[in-house]
């Protein structure tokens, strides 16, 4: 009696372990066909914010590591900053200036942060992989980051287009298909060194990530703000 | 606009001095120097400075360095006290570099200190966390302390302004050395071992996601009461339950809740405690579980076993983790015996000591049981397979709160146990601060994230500890995937992966497989890496970088270090002589890091 008892138990676990058992994943519907697991839009933005936050942490590893093995004087006055590539861009540099911004603007200014580096970070790679002195790692590294400014302006795409669908903002955010390509030229026409890029990426990727984090919170913000 | 007193006028362009009385030095002042510059909240920073031999009228001045011509001067020397300068949310921008220089004159001449480049961003150091509070709660396995905190109040987390990390630590009051625990962004935390009639002293900080750690909050104090040890109050309670049931006398039955009371009064009025232990009839509970197990276990064909031990080790899992929370001790034992391979990979040290006890302890037992008692083979692999099974099933999650933190640090050390250097597995522990693993690729980033951890962000952690090792914890381990289960979701992994940003890659992503080419005479499995892999990962190395050496030696590293970790962890005793492989060679690792 008691072993049947077991034995049914044990069954009825196995029916509720075997939907987790296997490593694989339920798919993700992209037109919301019922069976499917939908991701919410507060799960859209947690994972493009901590593909933000690793691709940061990247640019800072590859920042520090240039600093120390290539910069010989830790005297900052020595080297000579040019303007980012990005400077154009007019990004809110304060609490109160993002808050001031519109939903709309926010998510482009995030847009066309992330599309002005798709072409200087691979840039960057091909340099970076060519050099003797930098090991491989530094090269992966770049190549990861090159990858995931990529990945990471695909999921800001997802994440607005269901922001658009839900009616969150409006449907005039524009720039999104309009690549600006901008090369890393300082305002002398030259181009930025690998350390400046790394410099203007470290920056503009902290950016992103505070950005997002504002959005995050300010459309989703039941979800951990 | 300078006002000059004296003889000799300052003329310099674009500078602001402010004088007052100047001193009346017989040499030009001493060389200042700025000290540091620190922002509580990112929206406003302080710069203070100590000025030089022979003092001399200090004027602080910045600029910012997109247009260093313009030079400012600090907008406020009085906000944050004496020698300081203090930056209001109007004068304060982000992403942009300040650079400050503090300017010391006299008569005799002026002396500029060493610039410092200030960008705020980085040099957030939050203020303590507030209203901490420490309470001392019970449950089956003995006293443990809840600590809540609130957040410090000028820090804006509501906004996602700024983002938020804490650690506590604990130590016995009259203790030198304190155990540390990572909290992440929650504000709760319970910690666990602790021993009764001592007393404990909490502190609690924080940190932004990069920036420097918060001052520790003044200590809070805590006295863990002296309790009768709970095993004596309820085995006397099983005791007169027993004769209760015998004797069965009314009055005799009454007697004993009277004496009862008298007993557990010293116990400083745990009232509740007795009466949890007198409802409990079924105590203890071990018997059932380990019924359930050997019932089990005689059902499954012995030579099919390996095959169908992926399915069941879950169900044993489940079981063996609900086990858990009850006071099974023999279960528990093996259960936290995984932290064999765990140990690198915690992060805290506290639980860490407590799991490893626990984790040798096991191991010799299981050891002996495997041999003693051949005619069980399969309760001592089911004990040691429990392990994988614990590691798989999300379930484990759920009851991570109940068990002694260990259930909390496997559940992100999954992919670990795989053939990987043992150096990569104790830079791993960052991780445990990424709740959420919804994001798995394939092994490509992982991969070369694992290296780069080897050798750069390693002596990273070493050589910067405050500054730039936050980043570190952004960087750890980190993977996508293209589908996420919310709930459920595991770090998929190929075995060992170098390199190779190509997504053929993601075809070895789904589960843990190896072959194995050889089986030891001391029954130890060599697993083989797969050629194809190794082969497209050779290619890759030496298309991108243009050397074949360093990749190669580094898989061969990887290879020498998945025998090792074959051996380490496979003791005899669990495989055994006759274990055949499954049909089409490959044996399912998860199974085999048991």
């Amino acid at each position: 009696m008691s072993r049947n008892r077991t034995q049914a138990m044990l069954f009825v676990a196995l029916l509720c372990l075997d939907l987790h058992a296997r490593v694989g994943s339920a798919p993700i519907c992209p037109h919301g066909h019922t069976g499917c697991h939908i991701l919410s839009l507060a799960d859209l933005f947690d994972r493009v914010i901590q593909h933000s936050a690793r691709m940061h942490g990247l640019s800072s590893d590859l920042h520090s590591e240039f600093e120390q093995y290539f910069l010989p004087s830790k005297n900052h006055i020595s080297r000579v900053y040019r303007k980012c590539h990005t400077s154009n861009i007019l990004t809110p540099n304060g609490k109160e200036n993002a808050q001031k911004l519109a939903r709309e603007e926010l998510t482009e200014v995030i847009m066309k942060l992330l599309m002005a580096w798709r072409d200087p970070l691979s840039q960057l790679h091909q340099s970076m992989a060519h050099q003797q002195d930098f090991n491989s790692f530094s090269s992966n590294k770049a190549l990861e980051m090159s990858d995931m400014v990529h990945e990471l302006r695909k999921g800001v795409e997802k994440v607005t287009e269901k922001m658009q669908l839900l009616g969150m903002i409006s449907n005039s955010v524009s720039g999104l298909s309009s690549p600006e390509a901008l090369l890393p030229a300082s305002e002398s026409g030259e181009a930025l060194s690998d350390y400046e890029l790394l410099y203007c990426f470290r920056r503009d990727s902290d950016k992103v990530q505070n950005y997002l984090k504002i959005l995050k919170c300010r459309i989703v913000p039941e979800h951990g703000c | 606009m300078g006002i000059s007193s004296g003889p000799k006028p300052f003329l310099t362009v674009g500078v602001l001095f402010i004088l007052l009385s100047p001193a009346t030095g017989f040499s030009a002042p001493g060389r200042p120097r700025v000290i540091s510059c620190r922002s509580p909240e990112k929206e406003t920073f302080t710069c203070w400075w100590e000025p030089g031999d022979d003092g001399g009228v200090i004027a602080f001045i910045f600029f910012l360095f997109f247009s260093s011509e313009t030079i400012y001067e600090c907008p406020d020397y009085k906000t944050a006290g004496e020698n300081s300068c203090f930056f209001s949310k109007n004068d304060t921008s982000l992403w942009v570099n300040y650079n400050i220089s503090v300017v010391a004159s006299n008569d005799m001449g002026k002396s500029v200190s060493e610039p410092v480049e200030v960008d705020v961003v980085y040099i957030v150091q939050p203020n303590t966390p507030e209203s901490v509070m420490v309470s001392v709660l019970e449950d089956n396995h003995g006293p443990y302390l809840r600590v809540d905190w609130e957040k410090p109040q000028s820090a804006d987390t509501r906004s996602g302004w700024i983002t938020l990390v804490y650690q506590l630590r604990v130590k016995q009051a009259k203790d030198e050395t304190w155990e540390e625990y990572d909290a992440g962004m929650q504000k709760y935390y319970k910690v666990f071992s602790l021993h009764s009639g001592k007393e404990y002293m909490v502190q609690v900080r924080c940190k932004p996601d990069h920036g420097f750690w918060s001052e520790w909050t003044t200590p809070v104090y805590i006295q863990i009461s002296e309790v009768l040890t709970n095993n004596c109050s309820r085995w006397a309670i099983i005791m007169y339950y027993k004769s209760i049931q015998t004797s069965r006398f009314f009055w005799q039955h009454f007697l004993g809740y009277l004496l009862l009371i008298l007993v557990s009064y010293p116990q400083n009025g745990k009232s509740e405690e007795m009466f949890n232990a007198l409802v409990i009839p079924g105590f203890p509970p071990t018997s059932t579980y380990e019924d359930l197990l050997v019932e089990y276990l005689e059902v499954y064909d012995d030579e099919k076993r390996e095959l169908v031990l992926n399915e069941k080790n879950l169900i044993e899992g489940s079981m063996k983790s609900k086990s858990t929370s009850s006071d099974n001790d023999s279960g528990r034992g093996s259960c936290d015996s995984r932290t064999l391979l765990m140990e690198k990979c915690v992060d805290e040290s506290g639980t860490e000591q407590e799991l490893s006890q626990y984790g040798e302890a096991s191991w010799a037992s299981s050891d002996s049981e495997g041999r003693d008692n051949p005619a069980s083979p399969g309760l001592e692999d089911g004990k040691v397979q429990m392990w994988p099974s614990v590691f798989s099933s999300p379930q484990s999650h759920n009851f991570q709160q109940q068990h002694p933190g260990g259930l909390r640090a496997s559940h992100h050390s999954v992919p670990e146990i795989s053939c990987v250097s043992p150096h990569v597995q104790t830079c791993c522990g960052q991780q445990d601060q990424l709740e959420g693993f919804q994001f798995s690729k394939p092994g490509l980033y992982r991969y070369a994230q694992m290296y780069s951890m080897d050798t750069i962000e390693c002596k990273h952690v070493a050589q910067e500890p405050q500054s730039q090792s936050q980043s570190q914890s952004q960087s750890a381990e980190y993977v996508e995937v293209q589908t996420v289960n919310q709930e459920n979701v595991l770090l998929v992994t190929p075995l060992s992966n170098p390199e190779g940003p190509n997504p053929e890659l993601s075809d070895f992503s789904g589960e843990d497989y190896s072959k194995v080419r050889d089986v030891t005479s001391d029954n130890v499995l060599l697993l083989q890496r797969d050629l194809s892999v190794s082969q497209f990962v050779g290619d890759y190395c030496q298309d991108q970088i243009g050397q074949v050496d360093p990749c190669f030696l580094q898989q061969q590293q990887q290879e020498q270090t998945c025998k090792l970790n074959a051996h380490l962890h496979h003791p005899a005793s669990t495989l055994q002589e006759d274990m055949r492989l499954a049909e089409n060679g490959y044996v399912d690792t998860t199974m085999m890091m048991s």
